[in-house]
């Protein structure tokens, strides 16, 4: 699914330009706030939803060609990380909701049949 | 083999990360698959971070061998008491500014073990530890390709550079007042021709000054027959081509429109991974060879319009008005008897005579009559310039451009418009694109491709690993010593690839300005 899409449907702000928005397809998204598990679970194709608005959290995402990163509760990072993101482009987007309520968003729409599985 | 050092300051959270950072890069210049650059970087990662959140000071020593990286971290800190202790997951001893930050989850030794081939860990407690991991790799193959050649006349060189520094691939040299090509990085693209001043630079084996014998088929880019102007229609063109002693005369333009179409057929019917790229543009295939071998595989399996012309009129007599030096290249991919090339400036002369005076303007807006193969409906993306057609690429080799289904990329501005060896504005040229492809005809076709394609070795520095590894470190060495002003009076774009020059023996440290002033000053 494409991060602009997604980024639409859950009531995230993209904050990183909209030039390479449109293209950037996920096909999973890890949702976590510690650095080791970012830096595993992180790929080109991931989407990863943390509290943790930090330059070594855009350190990670540079080293591992992450698509994009989603924060949460309106935490917003400074624009020096933005700017920085948005140059190694990496997509930045901070949704309204908390950790637990973004991730039921997205899941909804990444498993549009239904409920998780048990 | 060679070693790097970087020193790591404990506490500075700003700057961790960098080493990681320096290493990935230089693995993707030796040509280190993916998934081995991943596990480096996560295991480096960890290992800087640790001692960023444990240490006072600590140091990362790299070794690279072909074949593997062998990755040493030794810090001054308080050391592990417990090294068993120490690994199990969830164990961990940082302070709680570490753990706000998301470290120290007790995951960053089991990450490291886990993602490297070879680990050892050795640690006093209250002197420091010393971490040692090693990740194994293979070296890539790589085969080479013809490459294309721009040619020149070195007698009207002025030496004012700018071939050197216009090169999307630092592909240009100035030697002893000459210019000069480096074959393994050319693409054909003719940003230099079109960026020289004296007209120097030409195609090869396609004169500027000699206009062959022509008859049977002559085959040119449909913008070259919007060249002369509003008072000239494309009929009056091809006419006065004839008289030159060809029989006919067949725009690239219909199988321009038949690859688009057998492309769309293709990305919809077959293709697995998207998007599909379009061979279009020769040249754009050979920076795909050269700078994005991971997007061969998503070129679309045909001959580029060009070679498809070549290889279906070889049989007959023909002749190719090329509109780059790799279009050229293409032109001996055909069977046997080859197609000749024919400088589209010499052809440009050759019937500027025959087309004057010019008629009142009767077709001043030949593009209304005959609106452009346009993409319409299609799924394609066109995409014509060099510095915009690198960043589509970059982003399709990134895995962003999943929406589209099919990328047409041109090295030239709006396509073959845009030629170097055209004179008219490449916009003007498509405004006045003429009803010509239409005298295509029912021929044209699209043309499987047979051959693979396969990468071009250009950017390494050695076929043998362990010697470019060597080289590297030498390159690396005479960097720092040279200015970095990328001034080019050594003929060279930047001092970097000066460096890479002197080391792979195209020059010596003499032709640097600088590093010559400096040794006269030893005594």
């Amino acid at each position: 699914m494409k991060l602009g899409e997604l980024a639409t449907q859950i009531g995230a702000r993209v904050l990183t330009p909209p030039r390479r928005r449109a293209g950037v397809e996920v096909t999973r998204v890890y949702a976590g706030d510690i650095i080791s598990d970012l830096l595993r679970e992180a790929s080109e194709t991931t989407l990863l939803v943390t509290h943790l608005a930090s330059p070594q959290l855009l350190r990670v995402a540079e080293l591992m060609d992450l698509a994009g990163i989603c924060f949460v509760q309106g935490r917003e990072p400074t624009p020096e990380i933005v700017a920085a993101a948005a140059e190694r482009g990496i997509v930045l987007m901070v949704s309204p909701l908390d950790l637990f309520e973004t991730c039921g968003a997205l899941h909804a729409c990444t498993h549009p049949a239904g409920p998780a599985e048990p | 083999m060679t070693t790097v050092s970087y020193p790591i300051q404990g506490g500075d959270y700003a700057r961790a990360g960098s080493a990681a950072s320096s290493i990935k890069q230089m693995l993707k210049q030796i040509g280190v698959e993916p998934a081995a650059i991943r596990r480096t970087m996560i295991a480096t990662y960890e290992a800087e971070m640790n001692v960023v959140v444990h240490a006072a000071s600590g140091l990362i020593r790299v070794r690279l061998d072909p074949g593997q990286i062998d990755v040493e971290v030794v810090d001054q800190g308080p050391g592990i008491p417990d090294i068993a202790l120490a690994m199990t997951e969830g164990f961990s001893t940082a302070p709680d500014e570490a753990r706000e930050l998301g470290f120290g989850a007790g995951m960053g030794l089991p990450n490291i073990r886990r993602n490297s081939d070879h680990f050892t860990l050795e640690s006093t407690a209250g002197r420091g530890t010393q971490l040692r991991f090693t990740i194994r790799f293979a070296p890539q193959a790589a085969a080479a390709a013809p490459p294309p050649r721009p040619s020149s006349d070195a007698s009207a060189c002025r030496g004012c550079l700018r071939c050197v520094r216009v090169c999307p691939t630092k592909a240009r040299r100035l030697r002893g007042g000459q210019p000069q090509v480096l074959s393994h990085l050319c693409i054909g693209c003719g940003a230099c021709i079109a960026a020289c001043p004296q007209g120097a630079l030409g195609v090869d084996g396609a004169a500027d000054a000699v206009l062959p014998t022509l008859s049977g088929a002559l085959v040119v880019p449909e913008a070259f027959l919007a060249q002369f102007g509003p008072g000239v229609p494309a009929e009056r063109v091809v006419a006065a081509l004839r008289e030159l002693g060809c029989d006919r005369v067949v725009a690239t333009s219909g199988w321009e429109l038949a690859l688009r179409q057998a492309v769309v057929a293709y990305a919809r019917a077959e293709a697995t991974r998207r998007p599909v790229i379009s061979p279009v543009c020769p040249a754009v295939v050979h920076l795909i060879a050269l700078r994005f071998p991971s997007l061969l595989p998503q070129v679309a399996p045909f001959e580029s319009p060009v070679a498809a012309v070549a290889k279906s009129l070889a049989a007959r007599p023909a002749a190719c008005a090329v509109a780059c030096p790799a279009q050229q290249a293409e032109l001996a991919l055909g069977e046997p008897p080859q197609m000749a090339a024919v400088s589209p400036k010499a052809l440009r002369e050759a019937i500027l005579p025959r087309l004057a005076p010019p008629t009142r303007a009767t077709c001043a807006d030949s593009g209304e009559r005959c609106p452009p193969p346009a993409a319409g409906p299609e799924p394609v993306l066109e995409v014509s310039g060099l510095r915009h057609v690198a960043r589509v690429l970059d982003d399709a080799e990134n895995g962003r451009l999943g929406d589209i289904t099919v990328v047409e990329p041109y090295a030239c501005d709006l396509g073959c418009c845009g030629s170097p060896l055209l004179a008219e504005d490449p916009f003007v040229a498509r405004r006045r694109r003429s009803a010509a492809h239409a005298a295509a005809g029912a021929e044209a076709r699209a043309v499987r491709r047979r051959r693979e394609l396969v990468p071009r070795p250009g950017l390494r520095l050695d076929g043998d690993m362990r010697k470019a590894i060597e080289k590297l470190s030498r390159i690396d060495a005479l960097a720092k010593r040279l200015p970095g002003s990328n001034c080019g009076l050594c003929g060279a774009p930047t001092c970097a690839a000066f460096a890479e020059d002197v080391v792979m023996g195209r020059a010596a440290e003499r032709d640097c300005v600088v590093l010559a002033g400096r040794q006269e000053d030893v005594p």
